[in-house]
């Protein structure tokens, strides 16, 4: 009987490592513990065996079945070692680049202008939008900007013609033209008109000035304009918003200054300088950056504030310049030609 | 505008540097362009001498060793000279030790090959005096020896180019502009003194020349507010005296004659137009200020002739027009060296008049540039006898009468009322009451009185003439700051409250439609929103095209609104392609204006394109296809809270201009607010943007005022945790008809079936088949449908039944079969 079990188990050791498959696996298992298998076999004996064997044939049995058991669990183990194994396609080459495409990239205007969002909406300035294509009223007029100004000139500006219907641009006189905005100051008259101050928004967009296409000019660029309004907003007021603006964007060494200017819809106004020692590639110690001033009253009364009790204060700057100043971008023309070795430098 | 520093130093005592000076105009408010030096320097020990030998330098062939007498102070120097131009006898400008020539380049004792050399021979180039650097600078009037070279050169200058903004006018002048200087430096301005009074002794023989000029008519007043004219007799013709010509020079302007250069000198020091006829040359001896006839013509002096309009302004003799009022002279009427008699014009013209008139004859001059941004209406008289006392000094003659005024009788007055309260708090910061008052009043902006109200006092500030653009107390706190310095604008802290509102919900769209293409791999671009006609006609309609062309395009290729994102974006496919450079996929948001019967919509717009690439790669991957780019743009509408998934047309024959008939497809109207366009681009207009394959891509256009919605407060759905109940079933339906009709038909009787009784989970396509084992013509649609109850598991009798009824009667619903 020993003998008998010694023998099957030898069988056993003998055999399973050949096996490769799951039917292969099952097929031994019914061999030897199966209904016909060969253990089952000799356990179906114990019957035949005398009453005071009983304990010790048993013994012997269920310390081969353990066994037995123990190596049909190794080999179904290996087998599914085995079959994840089969799952594995060859060795890859970690250093093979990847067929996709890409990165996706965001252009360098977005990033300049999210950058400068970012910076204004720290302190509470949320983003206003408003149509590029705006009516006299709205670009000119309610901006203080008289009627023969040379900026609302055909030669500078540009205009649809007189038949033009827009079914969602609103004018505000029947008979005034449509035009391309020739900045995005139009966004400050309608957030105006539309809310009541206090009001704090920057307006990032594109704008339209006629004029020749070259290194520094473009028919369309990109502006943004920040619009204070609220009670007692002074000079101190705007430098101290110019000041942060500017450290933020460049680090805190970095200084405006101002410089009287003139321009319609503020009073008084300046232009902004930024000091540019430590910049690179700029070989002055003051470079021009954009305009500003305390919003004239006459705007205020355009938009029926009263301005006795409201004051406010009016940025704007070019983002393309801005955006070239950044980054050392030589050429306006750049930005519109989309040739995939610039967009990429930049996200 | 150049101004010379020169000429402003008549006016006001500057002893600042030109950096200093520079730097008071910058913050005054007007612009430098640029800061020039004209003629020598100030130098020292740079005298005049006289070459008393030259003789071959022993170890050098093209120097010479020279004895130079520089006077009695000086002696006679030895000095090595390499020029060749001059001989012995000639008087040069000799440069000692120790004397610095410009370019810091310092004059030393030296030795030149072995011969010592006590200075240098200096070209006029090499003291600053002009350009000629070709040889010594011969000083043929031979001055006194050892005289400093600066008494001989004529004084050198500094030119200052300056932008004046346009409302300044005043600063269009020397007078103005050492105006600010003086008030920045606090120094004390100081007027040139006027001898003609403005009258004639008419008693005196010969002092009444009617036969001269007899009568001058102001035909439109409106236009020409004051015209005045001044007979002068007598002149004689000549060149200006030099320090004119200097002083015109430096500023760019051509010398002409005494008469002429006064007129300018005048304008350029008083910012006042002048014009001067030769009195023989007036028709009728008359001046008529008039509106010109239309089709009238002049030549002007620039030897081109004009043709007139009625809006146009002019002044005409009894015959004809002899100057474009303010803006240029005829060509007839002028001085010229035979003239004796002249009558001098100085007059205000409307600004708008002139304005219109220079921009539409295309002719600009010094005189209309000063009339358009306005003429202080009182010193048009003033600058009139400063005039007078010139021509009478360089051009001999006299006034005579009769003078003549028309208008100009408006006296000026204008206060503002101001407290120094109001400048601080808008402001921010404090200047101190006495500082204010003295910026105010050294611009000439006098208080003139000085009333007590609540917390301190009011003042009154009288107003010049010359500052019209002054009429409010904003507009003092602006005088004064200019003054303060508004570099000196102390440092804040930024207030920072609250947020007020939201981001305008096209940038909200922007920013997520953005962040979606970046993140699969998309390369933002930025096209122009004009574009070509051709490129509207051929990609929305010929009516778009006309609808959206601009009334004056700069250029014709850029004549047209945009009318979809995809054609700018096919050009940087093209423009890559062209250089050589691998790309495949960009996107673009941005404003299109779309043409819906002649109404014209600005509508926000994302729009990608994905082009067919040859590409080398190692590894193929999946092709691109259209349902790639219904995902994208279906992802985007989600990002504008729009559900496009459900408006998809069932028709691909015609996806809208510029997708490809059968190979794209469409969802949404503008009409409703979004439209949705997607798949292949078509064929022939790529070819013709000249991109090489095929290119798929999509587009959303959405009515700004449609995004930005309220916000919905979603609420949560419950869903059931028994298992679920599957069943396939195929349907086999004419080749053409969409899957979604078909689903939604086959969703229809599904629901019908299960009744009450539980639920249908979903119908979902998951195969279409076409060809062997089915007609011609026919395509079979594999449908799963998913069962589910909220209460138990179903069983499969339940379902079967189901099931089986559905099969029965979709056949019914429409002309599909079931396939077995």
């Amino acid at each position: 009987m020993q003998e008998q079990l010694s023998a099957i188990l030898a069988k056993a050791q003998a055999e399973f490592p050949g096996i490769l498959t799951r039917p292969e696996y099952e097929a031994a298992k019914a061999r030897y513990v199966g209904p016909h298998g060969e253990l089952t076999a000799i356990m179906k004996q114990m019957g035949a065996v005398p009453k005071e064997q009983r304990p010790v044939f048993g013994k012997l049995v269920n310390e081969t079945k353990v066994q037995l058991q123990a190596l049909l669990d190794a080999t179904l183990a290996r087998l599914e070692q085995l079959e994840l194994a089969s799952k594995l396609g060859p060795a890859i080459d970690p250093t093979l680049p990847s067929p996709d495409v890409g990165p996706g990239t965001s252009h360098p205007l977005t990033l300049v202008r999210e950058e400068m969002c970012r910076i204004l909406h720290k302190v509470g300035f949320v983003i206003a939008d408003g149509p590029e294509v705006e009516t006299e009223y709205y670009c000119f007029d309610a901006l203080n900007t008289p009627a023969d100004h040379p900026a609302r000139d055909t030669q500078d500006t540009f205009y649809l013609p007189e038949t033009a219907r827009f079914a969602n641009v609103s004018k505000k006189n029947r008979e005034e033209r449509y035009l391309l905005r020739t900045h995005t100051s139009s966004v400050q008259i309608r957030t105006m008109l539309k809310g009541a101050p206090p009001i704090r928004i920057v307006s990032p967009g594109r704008v339209y000035r006629r004029d020749t296409t070259d290194a520094t000019h473009s028919a369309n660029f990109h502006q943004l304009e920040c619009l204070y309004v609220d009670k007692n907003v002074t000079v101190s007021d705007l430098k101290a918003l110019l000041d942060y603006i500017f450290a933020s964007l460049l680090g805190k060494e970095t200084k405006t200054r101002f410089r009287p200017h003139y321009f319609g819809y503020t009073e008084p106004s300046f232009e902004v300088d930024l000091s540019a020692k430590h910049l690179p590639k700029v070989n002055k110690e003051w470079i021009e950056i954009g305009g500003c001033g305390m919003v004239d009253p006459l705007v205020f009364d355009a938009v029926g504030y009263d301005s006795k009790v409201w004051s406010g204060y009016a940025f704007g700057m070019g983002l393309e310049r801005l955006a070239m100043m950044l980054y050392g971008i030589d050429d306006i023309r750049h930005f519109y030609q989309n040739d995939a070795r610039f967009l990429r430098q930049f996200a | 505008m150049k101004l010379s520093l020169n000429w402003l130093k008549d006016y006001v005592q500057l002893d600042a540097s030109v950096d200093e000076i520079a730097r008071a105009i910058t913050f005054l408010g007007l612009e430098v362009e640029t800061v020039l030096q004209t003629g020598a320097p100030k130098l020292d020990k740079v005298v005049v001498g006289e070459v008393l030998t030259r003789d071959k330098h022993p170890n050098a062939d093209k120097l010479s060793v020279c004895t130079v007498d520089i006077g009695l102070a000086g002696g006679v120097k030895t000095i090595v000279c390499g020029a060749q131009n001059y001989k012995v006898g000639d008087r040069v400008p000799v440069a000692l030790p120790g004397a610095v020539l410009p370019g810091n380049f310092v004059i030393k004792q030296s030795k030149i090959r072995g011969q010592s050399s006590d200075g240098m021979m200096c070209s006029a180039k090499e003291i600053g005096a002009a350009e000629d650097a070709s040889g010594l600078m011969i000083l043929a009037e031979r001055p006194a020896l050892g005289t400093p070279i600066n008494d001989v050169l004529p004084p050198g200058d500094t030119v200052i180019d300056i932008e004046v903004t346009p409302n300044r006018p005043d600063c269009l002048s020397h007078l103005g502009v050492a105006r600010e200087l003086a008030a920045w430096f606090k120094k004390d301005l100081k007027y040139p003194e006027i001898k003609f009074v403005g009258a004639v002794d008419e008693n005196a023989i010969g002092s009444h020349r009617p036969d001269l000029l007899a009568g001058v008519r102001v035909e439109a007043p409106d236009d020409c507010p004051l015209y005045s004219a001044h007979i002068v007799s007598g002149v004689k013709i000549g060149p200006s005296p030099e320090w004119i010509q200097r002083r015109l020079l430096a500023v760019g302007l051509r010398p002409v004659n005494n008469i002429v250069d006064v007129t300018n000198f005048v304008l350029l020091e008083y910012g006042q137009p002048l014009h001067a006829f030769d009195a023989k040359k007036l028709g009728g001896r008359q001046i008529v200020v008039r509106r010109a006839n239309d089709g009238e013509k002049i030549v002007t002096l620039d030897g081109k002739e004009r043709s007139l309009s009625s809006r146009m302004l002019v002044i005409a003799d009894a015959e004809k027009p002899v100057v474009v009022a303010g803006v240029m002279g005829g060509e007839n009427s002028g001085v010229d060296e035979t003239t004796t008699d002249i009558v001098l014009e100085a007059a205000l013209f409307r600004r708008q008049s002139v304005r219109w008139t220079s921009r539409t004859l295309g002719l600009s001059s010094d005189s209309s540039y000063r009339y358009e941004r306005g003429v202080d209406p009182h010193s048009t008289i003033e600058a009139a006898w400063r005039a007078i006392d010139l021509i009478i000094a360089t051009a001999g003659g006299c006034v005579v009468a009769p003078i003549f005024k028309a208008g100009g009788d408006k006296p000026w007055k204008r206060e503002i009322t101001v407290t120094p309260a109001y400048i601080n708090e808008r402001l921010g910061f404090r200047i101190s009451e006495e500082e204010m008052r003295l910026s105010l009043e050294s611009l000439e902006l006098r208080v003139v009185r000085e009333d007590p109200v609540s917390g301190g006092f009011a003042w009154t500030v009288s107003v010049p003439s010359w500052r019209d653009d002054l009429d409010r107390p904003i507009d003092l706190v602006e005088e004064v700051l200019r003054l303060y310095g508004t570099d000196r604008i102390p440092q804040a802290v930024v207030k920072s409250p609250g947020l007020i509102g939201e981001d305008d919900p096209i940038v909200t769209f922007n920013r997520k439609a953005t962040a979606y293409l970046v993140g699969h791999d998309f390369q933002e671009c930025v096209n122009l929103t004009l574009r070509p006609e051709k490129e509207l006609a051929a990609w929305s309609s010929q009516a778009a095209a006309a609808e959206l062309r601009l009334s004056n395009p700069f250029v014709e290729d850029q004549s047209n609104l945009r009318g979809s994102l995809i054609p700018g974006l096919l050009e940087s496919l093209r423009l890559n392609h062209s250089r050589g450079v691998t790309a495949s996929r960009f996107f673009e948001t941005g404003r299109v204006f779309l043409d819906r019967n002649g109404q014209i919509l600005e509508c926000a717009a994302v729009a990608f394109v994905v082009a067919e690439v040859a590409e080398h790669l190692w590894k193929q991957r999946e092709p691109i296809d259209f349902y790639a780019m219904k995902h994208h743009v279906e992802a985007l509408a989600a990002a504008a809270g729009v559900d496009i998934t459900r408006h998809v047309q069932g028709s691909s024959a015609t996806p809208g201009l510029g997708w490809q008939a059968h190979h794209a497809g469409h969802a949404g109207e503008i009409g409703h607010g979004w439209l949705a366009q997607f798949g292949l681009i078509d064929l022939t207009l790529t070819k013709s943007a000249g991109v090489e394959g095929r290119v798929y891509g999509g587009q959303l256009v959405i009515l700004p005022e449609k995004l930005g919605g309220e916000v919905v407060r979603r609420r949560f759905a419950p869903f059931s945790l028994y298992p679920a109940a599957l069943r396939d079933i195929a349907l086999v339906v004419d080749a053409g008809v969409p899957a979604e009709e078909v689903r939604k038909t086959l969703t229809k009787v599904a629901r019908g079936a299960v009744g009450a009784a539980f639920g249908l989970e979903g119908v979902e396509v998951f195969d279409v088949y076409q060809g062997t084992g089915l007609p011609e013509g026919k395509k079979s649609l594999g449908f799963s449908l998913v069962f589910r109850s909220s209460e138990r598991t179903l069983t499969d009798d339940e379902v079967n039944a189901v099931f089986q009824k559905i099969q029965d009667e979709v056949v019914k619903a429409g002309s599909y079969q079931v396939r077995k």
